[in-house]
């Protein structure tokens, strides 16, 4: 549904002010030089000039802690319950485009077979206001798994900076027309212009579908051995990673109260896969980098027609013996 | 139940709780509420989700037959925190269950050939749903061979069962234990499964196997069905991966593309082949 128009920063300061008091505001906030998605009451609280945040802000969707439900003990039975949907709507204001498209992705993933239903409460009062990239680091990797710096896919809306002052609008979704129309009149309609002399320039590092070949065919390599020697097992990379959907499910509390919650897992993990007879299908290091690797480049695809990897790059920046998913990608490639 | 929070769990009450083995029991779980148990409806082949409130959830078949109504029952090895706070429960008490989830054993494909069960130690809880299944459905099929090992005749589980179904002329039972677990009134084979299948080398013709147990006994055992007759698509087995959520989303069974807990766990070997050996 494109549409298009233009907005100044002042402007668009009036147009938080406009969102912020029957929304919930989630912005890139800075703490310590680095940036992470906080609620925000302010507008000059926002962080407009980021690369990227540590983690994604996958959390408004599926946090880190999910409770399933609580329960309680009375009179030798539990009575259940299941926590209160949530009132008022999220707005993820200043999201990069790599992000948002994860947002694709996950909806995709939870409400494919079973609708999640905290997923899918959480998703109908979801906005997304992204931000095209100005600058992007060596991490960096969207313009190689099918983005771009500008990308709409996913957003309601999105913001390019064109001038020192003025924003480049796209209207993308309905959901967009919908925030728009809280202050229509902050905003001043305009034709379709070329983003790209706006954006930042991130190299292309590998022909997906190309090294996908080689993905996809080769499983017992000593490839994956040696590209995985450095890998910890910690973790990070899933924790960081906007589209890592792999949970566990825990009980908290004691017999007598408490709450079922999900939390976020990974596959990195030696526990992850462990039988309780201490049989483990995936018993090495090795075994586990490579179904990440395959997860995000050929079973994703093959079960959802997606990759399920965004060109963020977080897990080459957190990761802390310096796995980077890009050199893997690109030695499958080579081959 | 809600329909949409599918994490929300059925209430059950502990009706009566079985020692099978040392660390095994099997609990008979009753619905506390009625309308659940209308409602309720699985087929053989297919698992839930155990709960101890507190403690967490765990991943087990439903060992009865969905031919025995008005409740379900699972047998389970005291092995982590879940299946010990299991193990401490008393009858009566209430536990979660959420399911069913998962594939079947397509018993309507099985109709008119002869059924040979195949189990180990305590693989043989879902092949007894099974079991019961075809036993309660005697005419549709010709054949039922029940070969079942254990490492010693107190690992034997559903010792009961194995005196009904050694007493009935329509089935036939080989009971095995490995050699040193005999005891001297011992009266079954003393040995490995695999060698036992091939002792007794029933007729691959016109029949379908069901194998569950330990990996190395499905790992041995499956050469010598193929050499007595039988072929890679009449022979099932379960898969048994680490599972949390049971519907394909916390990826924790995942084999590539295949999640054992919507995809399987029931697959033939035929299919098994295509999956990386990830289970």
């Amino acid at each position: 549904m494109n549409n298009y128009k233009l907005i100044t920063k002042q402007n668009l300061h009036s147009f938080f002010d406009a969102l912020q008091p029957k929304n919930t505001i989630i912005a890139p906030k800075e703490i310590n030089k680095k940036y992470y998605f906080k609620p925000v009451d302010k507008f000059e609280d926002i962080a407009l000039d980021y690369i990227q945040t540590v983690l994604s802000a996958k959390s408004v969707l599926f946090p880190r802690s999910d409770t399933l439900f609580n329960y309680h003990r009375a009179d030798g039975d539990y009575n259940i319950d299941e926590p209160s949907p949530i009132e008022k709507n999220t707005i993820v204001f200043g999201m990069k485009p790599c992000d948002a498209s994860s947002f694709v992705y996950l909806s995709n993933f939870f409400l494919k077979d079973y609708q999640d239903k905290n997923i899918k409460e959480r998703l109908e009062k979801l906005y997304i206001i992204s931000l095209s990239c100005k600058e992007a680091d060596n991490a960096c990797f969207c313009t190689s798994v099918g983005s771009n710096p500008a990308s709409t896919k996913g957003s309601d809306l999105n913001l390019t900076l064109i001038e020192n002052d003025t924003y480049y609008v796209e209207v993308v979704t309905e959901k967009g027309q919908e925030l728009i129309n809280y202050s229509a009149d902050l905003f001043q309609d305009t034709k379709e212009i070329d983003k790209s002399k706006y954006i930042a320039n991130v190299p292309q590092k590998f022909d997906v579908e190309q090294a996908k070949q080689n993905i996809d065919s080769i499983f017992e390599s000593p490839l994956w051995v040696k590209d995985s020697l450095a890998c910890l097992g910690c973790g990070i990379c899933a924790y960081a990673c906007p589209t890592c959907t792999c949970f566990d499910i825990q009980d908290i509390g004691s017999q007598f109260n408490g709450s079922r919650v999900r939390n976020w897992d990974s596959c990195a993990f030696d526990l992850f896969t462990k039988h309780a007879s201490g049989h483990n299908p995936r018993p090495v290091q090795s075994q586990r980098w490579r179904n990440r690797i395959k997860h995000k480049f050929e079973y994703s695809v093959e079960n959802l027609g997606l990759i399920s990897c965004v060109g963020c790059g977080r897990c080459i920046r957190s990761c802390p013996t310096s796995m980077n998913i890009v050199k893997t990608v690109q030695i499958f490639q080579g081959v | 139940m809600n329909s949409q929070n599918i994490y929300l769990p059925y209430k059950m009450r502990i009706e009566k709780i079985t020692e099978e083995a040392p660390m095994v029991k099997t609990f008979k779980l009753a619905f506390v509420n009625p309308e659940d148990e209308s409602n309720f409806e699985f087929k053989t082949g297919q698992f839930g989700e155990y709960s101890v409130f507190g403690a967490g959830e765990s991943t087990f078949c439903i060992a009865s037959s969905p031919t025995h109504k008005g409740y379900i029952e699972c047998t389970f090895r005291k092995a982590g925190k879940v299946t010990t706070a299991l193990y401490n429960c008393e009858e009566g008490d209430i536990i979660g269950f959420r399911g069913p989830y998962g594939n079947n054993f397509p018993l309507e494909d099985w109709e008119g050939k002869s059924v040979l069960f195949i189990a180990g130690g305590i693989g043989l809880p879902p092949v007894r749903s099974v079991i019961w299944n075809c036993l309660d459905l005697r005419d549709k099929f010709k054949d039922i061979t029940i070969l079942y090992g254990a490492k010693t005749v107190q690992d034997l589980v559903y010792k009961n069962e194995l005196e009904e179904w050694a007493k009935r002329p329509d089935v036939k039972l080989i009971t095995t234990v490995d050699p040193g677990g005999e005891t001297p009134d011992w009266k079954g084979e003393v040995g490995f499964v695999p060698s036992i299948l091939k002792k007794a080398s029933p007729k691959g013709e016109n029949a379908v196997a069901i194998v569950c147990g330990p990996p190395i006994m499905i790992k041995l055992t499956l050469p010598i069905l193929l050499e007595i007759g039988f072929t890679e698509e009449s022979i099932f087995t379960t898969l048994e991966n680490r599972m949390k959520c049971g519907i394909g989303q916390c990826g924790h069974c995942a084999v590539g593309p295949y999640y054992v807990c919507k995809d399987g766990p029931v697959i033939n070997y035929a299919d098994l082949q295509l999956l990386p050996v990830e289970y």
